[in-house]
C-alpha cells in the first residue's frame, strides 16, 4: 500500500514524473526562486467544525505541475482539506486546524505571521457553482488585479486577453468583454471563473467540483483546459465523478469518513489499489 | 378479495365506498377549506375596498379646492383686493427701508456706548441728528398710509357685502331644497322665507369707481413724496466710520430704486384689468405654486402648498442624510463584520427603536435635544458653523435628528436583507482572490445589494416624510419656505410640514370650506409622493432579483 506517509519521501517512480519548475508566478517579472518539487506539504492535519472533528491526521504531499484529484464519497473530508489549503475555512465560524501542519515552500499557512491576503493570492480557487461577480466579463478578470492596486489598462487588456486565451474562452467572448458575465453559458461562467483565477498568477489552483454543475460538453471543455493548465500551475481537484478523476489526474487521494484512505498514482489506484475500501469505491460498490 | 379482507380487518372502508364518500359541508353548505377560503378572500376584498374608499373620499373632497379657490381668487380681483396689493407692496418697500435705518441707528448706538463709552443719554444726544432724519424719512409714506387705509376700507366692504350675499344665496337654496319634500302648509312657510332673504348682486364695476376716484390723489401723494425723498437725501446724515457710511450709501441706493418703484407701481395700477377672467390653471397654479399659506385672514385666504412641501422635503432630506450613513454602515457591519453575538444584540436593538411612540420621541425632542442643539451653538468657539447660533430651540435640524432615529431601522433591516441576498460564493470568489474583507465589501457586496440599499433609502424616505408627530413637535412650526439665500443656515431656521400642518388644521376648520379642502389637497399631494416612493422602490428591488437571477 502506499501510504500518505511513504510520500513525504518520494519514490524514485514520482521523483521521474516532477519536472523542473523554471518560474512559477513572478512578482514584478522577477522569477521566484525554483519551486519545490513538493508543492504543498500536508502534515498529519486534523480539523474540526467546531466539536466534530472533520479530517484525522491527514498527511499527503502535492506534487507542482502536476493534477491532483481528490475523490470520496460525499461528506468525506475531501472540501474541507481543499478549502484548508488557501485558508478558506477561516471564514466559517468555530472551523479550525487543530494539530498539524500545511506547508507551501516550506511555510506553515497557518503560522500566526502568514498573510492570508497573500496565501489567497498565490493559492487560487475556482468553486463547485459558477461564480462570476454580477459586473462585466472584464471587470470579472482584472477584479484580482485592480483590487492589488493595478490600474495601467494597457497592463489589464494584457492580463485579461493571457487568461481568456489561458481559459480557452478568448475567441468565444472577445467581442462582448464589457458585457455582464451573468449573460454567458454555464461552462463559459465556469471556464470564466477559472480566466479570472488565473489572471492574478498563482502557483496552486484549488477547484472544488469544477464541472459537477456543467453538461458533458462544457465539462469536456474544463477537463482539457485542466490538462493544458498543468503546464503552467499545480492543481488541485476534488471531484464526484471517478471517469473524471481518471482522466484529468496524475495522482488520486482516496478519503472516507475524514481519513485519507489511499494515495497514488491515478492509474494505480483505479487498477490495482492496494486498500479493499479504494478497490470497492472506484469500482462503484459503494458510495 | 385479500385488500378487501385487509381493509374490513382495520375498520376501514372499500376503497370504492370512501373515495365517493364526499361530505357535505358543515357550513351553510361548506366545507371546511371553502369556508377559509372564502373568509380570507372576504378580508381582502373589504381591505381593498376601504382601501378605494379612502382614496376616493380624499381626491373627492380635495378636487372641490380648485373651483373653490377660483371663486376666491374671482372675488378677490373683482372686489378690487388685488388692485389694492399692488399698492400695499410699495408702501412694504418703504417700511423696510425704515427698518434699515433703523438697524444702522443700533450699530451706530452700539458703537458709541460700547466703543466710545459714552452714556446712554449722552449717546441718545449725539443720535439727535439721525434721529431727525430717520423720523423725517418715515413721515414720507404718511399719505400714501391715509390713502392705502381708506382703499383697504373701500374693498374690504365690497368683499364683506360679497361675502354675506354668498351665505344668503346658500341659506335661501337650503329652504328651497327642503321645501321638495314637504307637506303644502310647510312649504309655503318655507317660501316665505325663501322670499324674504333678498341676495345682493354686486356691482364690483360701479363699486370700483369709488376706488379708481381715489387715483388723482394717489398721483399727487406720489409726486410729493419723491421730491421730498430727493430733498431729503441730498441732507442725508454723513458717518465718520468708513462700515456705517457704506450702510448709509446703501440706503441712499434703496431710495433710488424706491423712487422707480413707485413709478413702476403706479404703471402698473394702470394696467390693472379688474374684468379680466381668472384661468382654472391660474386657480391651480395659486396651490401648487403660491408661496403663501394664509388662513383665516380678514384681507384673503392664500393657500399655496411651496413653504409646506418644502419644509417636508428639507425635514426628510436632513433626515436621510443622517440615517443614510448610520441605517447602511449598521446594516454592512452586522451582516459582514460583526460576531454572531453582535449579531444578536445590534439586530433586535436597532429594531427595537421603530417601537418607541413618535410622541414619545416629539417629546423628547423638545425637552432635551433642541435645548442640548442650542446650548451647543451658542458655544462661542463653533461661531464658524453656518446657521450658529441657533435663534430657535425647535427647528429643521432637531426634527430631522429624531425623524433619522425613526427611518434608521427601516434602512437597516432592509438594506441588511438587501446584503443578505448577496449570494454567499460572491463572498467568497473575492476572498479566494486574495481580496480583503474591506474590498470585498467595497467592490463585491454593497454594489450587488445597491438596488436593494436603494428601495431601502427610498422607503426610509417615505417613512420620513409621512411622519407627523415629530415633525409636529420639533420643526417650529412657522409657515415660511426656507430661505435658501442665506446658505446652510436654513437648516436652522422654523419650518411647517405638510403632515403638520393638517394634523394641526384639520380639527378646527369648517367643514367643506375651501381651508378644509385646501388641506384635503396637502393630503393628496403627501399620498402621491408616498405612492410614488414605493412604486419607485418596488421597481428597483423588482430589477434587482433579476439581475441577481
Amino acid at each position: 500500500m502506499v501510504t500518505a506517509s511513504a510520500m513525504s519521501a518520494p519514490s524514485p517512480s514520482v521523483q521521474s514524473l516532477l519536472r523542473p519548475v523554471v518560474s512559477v508566478g513572478s512578482v514584478n517579472g522577477a522569477p521566484t526562486p525554483l519551486a519545490p518539487q513538493i508543492a504543498i506539504e500536508i502534515d498529519d492535519v486534523d480539523f474540526c467544525y467546531g466539536a466534530s472533528k472533520a479530517l484525522h491526521d491527514i498527511t499527503l504531499n502535492i506534487a507542482a505541475r502536476q493534477v491532483t484529484a481528490f475523490i470520496g464519497p460525499s461528506g468525506c473530508g475531501k472540501s474541507t482539506l481543499l478549502r484548508c489549503l488557501n485558508r478558506m475555512n477561516d471564514l466559517i465560524d468555530g472551523a479550525r486546524v487543530t494539530d498539524g501542519q500545511i506547508r507551501i515552500d516550506g511555510v506553515n499557512i497557518y503560522d500566526p505571521r502568514v498573510d492570508v491576503i497573500e496565501l489567497r493570492k498565490r493559492v487560487g480557487m475556482v468553486f463547485q457553482k459558477s461564480n462570476p461577480f454580477p459586473k462585466s466579463i472584464y471587470d470579472n478578470i482584472t477584479y484580482g488585479l485592480r483590487i492589488q492596486g493595478e490600474s495601467n489598462k494597457a497592463r489589464l487588456d494584457e492580463v485579461v486577453e493571457k487568461s481568456l486565451r489561458g481559459a480557452a474562452l478568448w475567441d468565444e467572448i472577445k467581442d462582448r468583454l464589457h458585457e455582464s458575465a451573468l449573460g454567458m453559458s454555464g461552462g463559459q461562467q465556469q471556464r470564466l471563473c477559472i480566466a479570472r483565477a488565473i489572471a492574478v498568477e498563482p502557483e496552486i489552483i484549488l477547484m472544488d467540483e469544477p464541472c459537477s454543475a456543467l453538461d458533458p460538453i462544457a465539462t469536456a471543455k474544463v477537463e482539457e483546459l485542466i490538462h493544458d493548465l498543468k503546464k503552467q500551475f499545480t492543481i488541485v481537484i476534488v471531484t464526484h465523478n471517478m471517469q473524471q478523476a481518471a482522466r484529468v489526474s496524475d495522482r488520486t487521494a482516496f478519503f472516507y469518513l475524514g481519513k485519507l484512505i489511499e494515495y497514488a498514482e491515478t492509474k494505480v489506484i483505479f487498477m490495482q489499489p492496494a486498500n479493499a475500501q479504494t478497490e470497492a469505491y472506484v469500482s462503484g460498490r459503494f458510495g | 378479495m385479500s385488500a378487501t379482507t385487509e381493509n374490513r380487518s382495520l375498520g376501514r372502508l372499500p376503497t370504492r365506498e370512501a373515495l365517493l364518500q364526499k361530505r357535505r359541508g358543515w357550513f351553510f353548505g361548506m366545507s371546511g377549506d371553502q369556508f377559509v377560503k372564502y373568509l380570507f378572500q372576504g378580508n381582502a376584498t373589504i381591505s381593498i375596498i376601504v382601501l378605494g374608499l379612502i382614496t376616493f373620499t380624499i381626491f373627492r373632497d380635495a378636487v372641490g379646492f380648485i373651483p373653490m379657490n377660483h371663486a376666491s381668487l374671482a372675488v378677490y380681483r373683482l372686489a378690487g383686493l388685488e388692485y389694492v396689493d399692488i399698492y400695499r407692496e410699495q408702501l412694504t418697500t418703504h417700511s423696510t427701508m425704515s427698518r434699515y435705518l433703523a438697524s444702522v441707528r443700533a450699530q451706530k448706538l452700539d458703537q458709541l456706548m460700547n466703543k466710545e463709552g459714552l452714556a446712554p443719554a449722552a449717546a441718545m444726544a449725539t443720535l439727535a441728528e439721525f434721529d431727525d432724519f430717520a423720523n423725517r424719512f418715515a413721515d414720507t409714506i404718511n399719505e400714501q398710509e391715509t390713502l392705502l387705509g381708506s382703499m383697504t376700507d373701500l374693498v374690504t366692504a365690497v368683499k364683506e357685502r360679497q361675502t354675506v350675499s354668498e351665505d344668503i344665496m346658500v341659506g335661501k337654496q337650503y329652504l328651497l331644497r327642503a321645501m321638495a319634500g314637504a307637506t303644502p302648509e310647510r312649504a309655503a312657510e318655507l317660501q316665505r322665507a325663501a322670499d324674504v332673504l333678498t341676495v345682493e348682486v354686486i356691482d364690483f364695476k360701479a363699486e370700483f369707481q369709488r376706488v379708481l376716484a381715489l387715483r388723482p390723489e394717489i398721483a399727487a401723494a406720489n409726486t410729493s413724496q419723491v421730491a421730498a425723498l430727493k430733498a431729503l437725501m441730498a441732507g442725508a446724515p454723513k458717518f465718520a466710520d468708513s462700515d456705517l457710511q457704506r450702510r448709509m450709501e446703501k440706503f441712499q441706493g434703496f431710495v433710488q430704486g424706491y423712487c422707480q418703484e413707485v413709478e413702476v407701481t403706479a404703471q402698473k395700477m394702470a394696467a390693472w384689468d379688474q374684468s379680466k377672467p381668472i384661468g382654472w390653471l391660474e386657480s391651480f397654479n395659486a396651490f401648487a405654486f403660491g408661496r403663501k399659506w394664509v388662513t383665516a385672514s380678514f384681507w384673503q385666504d392664500w393657500y399655496g402648498i411651496i413653504p409646506l412641501l418644502s419644509g417636508s422635503l428639507l425635514i426628510a432630506f436632513l433626515a436621510l442624510l443622517i440615517a443614510l450613513p448610520l441605517g447602511v454602515a449598521a446594516a454592512v457591519y452586522v451582516n459582514q463584520v460583526a460576531r454572531p453575538v453582535e449579531q444578536k444584540i445590534i439586530k433586535p436593538y436597532i429594531e427595537f427603536i421603530s417601537a418607541i411612540p413618535s410622541v414619545v420621541l416629539g417629546f423628547f425632542g423638545i425637552a432635551m435635544l433642541g435645548e442640548t442643539l442650542r446650548r451647543v451653538s451658542q458655544i462661542p468657539a463653533l461661531d464658524w458653523v453656518p446657521g450658529f447660533p441657533m435663534a430657535e430651540r425647535l427647528n429643521p435640524t432637531t426634527a430631522a435628528c429624531l425623524l433619522a432615529l425613526m427611518a434608521i431601522p427601516t434602512i437597516f433591516s432592509l438594506a441588511e436583507d438587501a446584503i443578505n441576498n448577496v449570494p454567499r460564493s460572491f463572498k467568497e470568489a473575492s476572498f479566494a482572490l486574495g481580496a480583503t474583507r474591506l474590498q470585498t465589501i467595497i467592490h463585491i457586496i454593497v454594489p450587488a445589494a445597491l438596488s436593494g440599499i436603494m428601495a431601502a433609502i427610498l422607503l426610509g424616505f417615505g417613512r420620513v416624510i409621512g411622519e407627523t408627530m415629530v415633525v409636529l413637535l420639533c420643526a417650529g412650526n412657522r409657515i415660511q419656505t426656507p430661505d435658501l439665500t442665506s446658505g446652510l443656515g436654513v437648516i436652522f431656521q422654523p419650518v411647517h410640514t405638510m403632515t403638520g400642518i393638517i394634523a394641526q388644521e384639520m380639527g378646527e376648520v369648517v367643514r367643506n370650506s375651501i381651508h378644509y379642502r385646501a388641506l384635503f389637497m396637502v393630503g393628496v399631494v403627501l399620498f402621491l409622493i408616498s405612492l410614488l416612493i414605493n412604486w419607485l422602490a418596488q421597481k428597483i428591488v423588482r430589477r434587482y432579483r433579476i439581475s441577481i437571477g
